[in-house]
């Protein structure tokens, strides 16, 4: 019982991350960004280089890989996201592309064998009899560090409030002083740097190797749906649902298996509440 | 020189000309109207002041041109915008609608001497400052809009139908209220439907139909147009 707590906590926190920044974007600019599993790949394939490759020590490499990650993000909506954003389609469809881009450039250069990346911490930790790795112990416990200080952010800071004030009605915004653009871009960056992040603290723990970003968006995708598009307190909710349910299949059936739980509340989701656990309009 | 000066602005939605050849001035601490019918151009008018829409033609604030400029640097000039409809957000309370109007500045102290104007414009919004502001009524909503603009501390404010919608008890505080902002010094270019308030009200008018100036001289002299008696004030 307690195994199912931990591990269907740690589940939570990462898809928690991942799904948090990918609302977040399309709740404040309306961007649905096909290209967040990328970024999760990204953010681990940069830890693989920084660390393994040029052998930088973890505090610098970590860090860095997400930053580079989330200028990406600011790069991809700057110049090929914002001169499309008048049409959805055109942005589904922009954000397609860059994934599959990723996807080809990581194959071209690293090819398709798995790469590891070196743990955080190494030691296990034993909580209450169970065993758990240290690596899955700091992936949850920087979860939910990066979500009480998004909301920290969101709520308490100016540029918190702009975000809000932009969510709300953008055209408004402008008419206090909000620059827009600008604050999309800050959005992006934080979309993208919480995927990376994910990716990173994943990394040692589970295969690197370049499709690696397309679970994770479908998640993330799956997670959003039922919680609400757009709504960020919806979206950690369905983490933690889908990270719970998935590691309940786990043990009681079988780890084959937990691929069709998002498949199965999305599809429920959308019969019973097309909006979502917590969002106020239909998603689709 | 005019505060703001704007000389044969023109707007096209496509192929559609909404505004065509406007020209509009107004003066340091003057109250200047815009009316006309719904479509004749006036919300596209102020729109293009605030740059939030793309115009041909002259747009000078304090002399410098506003042309290019995106529209959060038209705040930053000086010139605040309260939109049509009110556009609040919804989900945020009236302090923090409030505050927002106050993003692009940093002193404190004069933040929290113009919220304290605010409320004493508006008192009622005092008590209600940590409601969340889609519950407030029509007018109440009006009245945070108002002040929003106001928190921007602007020398020009651009009003938008403020009157649209909501009791005529209130009606006329918000009327009252536009009065006051003007006594204190800052110049107001208020597009309206209701002719008798605005020409009561305003220093100068300007009747805008079908996107062109049909008319325009002093409130006073506008009140005793025979087409305007007519058109606008029915009698």
């Amino acid at each position: 019982m307690l195994e199912i707590l931990i591990y269907g906590a740690v589940s939570s926190a990462i898809y928690a991350m991942l799904a948090v920044g990918f609302t977040l974007i399309f709740g404040v600019a309306r961007i649905l960004n096909l290209a967040h599993g990328a970024f999760y790949a990204l953010g681990a394939y940069a830890a693989y280089v920084f660390t393994s490759l040029l052998h930088w020590p973890l505090f610098i490499a970590a860090p860095l890989a997400v930053l580079s990650v989330a200028l990406f993000g600011v790069l991809m909506e700057r110049f090929l996201v914002r001169p499309l954003r008048y049409s959805q389609l055109a942005v589904l469809m922009i954000t397609l592309s860059v994934s599959l881009a990723v996807e080809q450039g990581l194959f071209i250069t690293f090819g398709s064998e798995y790469r590891n990346v070196p743990s955080f911490v190494a030691e296990k930790v034993s909580i209450g009899g169970v065993d758990i790795g240290g690596q899955r112990l700091l992936a949850l416990i920087a979860g939910v560090l990066v979500l009480l200080l998004l909301w920290l952010f969101i709520q308490r800071t100016r540029l918190g409030a702009a975000i809000l004030a932009v969510s709300q009605d953008p055209e408004a915004a402008q008419y206090m002083g909000i620059p827009t653009n600008r604050i999309f871009s800050v959005v992006m960056a934080i979309s993208a740097g919480t995927a990376a992040l994910a990716g990173v603290l994943v990394s040692p723990f589970l295969t690197v190797q370049p499709t690696m970003g397309l679970l994770p968006m479908v998640k993330a995708f799956a997670i959003v749906i039922v919680g609400g598009l757009g709504s960020i307190p919806g979206s950690i909710l369905a983490a933690l649902l889908l990270g719970y349910s998935e590691t309940i299949v786990a043990y009681l059936i079988s780890s084959s298996w937990t691929e069709l739980v998002s498949l199965v509340a999305v599809v429920i989701t959308l019969m019973i509440k097309p909006s979502g656990l917590l969002g106020r309009r239909a998603a689709f | 020189m005019p505060l703001l000066e704007v000389k044969d602005l023109s707007v096209r939605y496509g192929k559609a000309l909404a505004v065509e050849q406007v020209s509009v001035t107004v003066d340091k601490g003057e109250l200047v109207g815009v009316l006309g019918p719904n479509g004749a151009g006036k919300t596209t008018l102020l729109k293009a002041i605030s740059r939030a829409i793309g115009s041909t033609g002259t747009l000078k604030f304090k002399g410098q041109t506003l042309e290019r400029l995106p529209p959060y640097d038209v705040v930053a000039r000086g010139i605040c915008h309260c939109p049509e409809g009110r556009r609040l957000f919804p989900e945020l309370s009236v302090l923090k609608n409030l505050q927002l109007g106050a993003y692009l500045r940093s002193n404190k102290a004069e933040i929290g001497e113009d919220l304290e104007r605010v409320f004493s414009l508006f008192p009622v919004l005092k008590e209600r400052q940590q409601q969340q502001s889609s519950t407030l009524s029509g007018g109440e909503q009006q009245m945070v809009a108002i002040g929003r603009a106001m928190m921007g501390r602007p020398e020009l404010l651009l009003l938008d139908e403020p009157s649209v919608g909501i009791a005529p008890r209130l009606k006329g505080l918000i009327f009252d209220a536009i009065e006051k902002i003007r006594k204190d010094g800052t110049a107001i270019l208020i597009v309206e439907q209701d002719a008798t308030a605005t020409l009561r009200i305003a220093d100068r008018v300007y009747v805008l139909e079908h996107g062109r100036t049909v008319r325009e001289g002093r409130a006073k002299d506008l009140a005793g147009d025979e087409y305007i008696r007519q058109v606008y004030l029915g009698v």
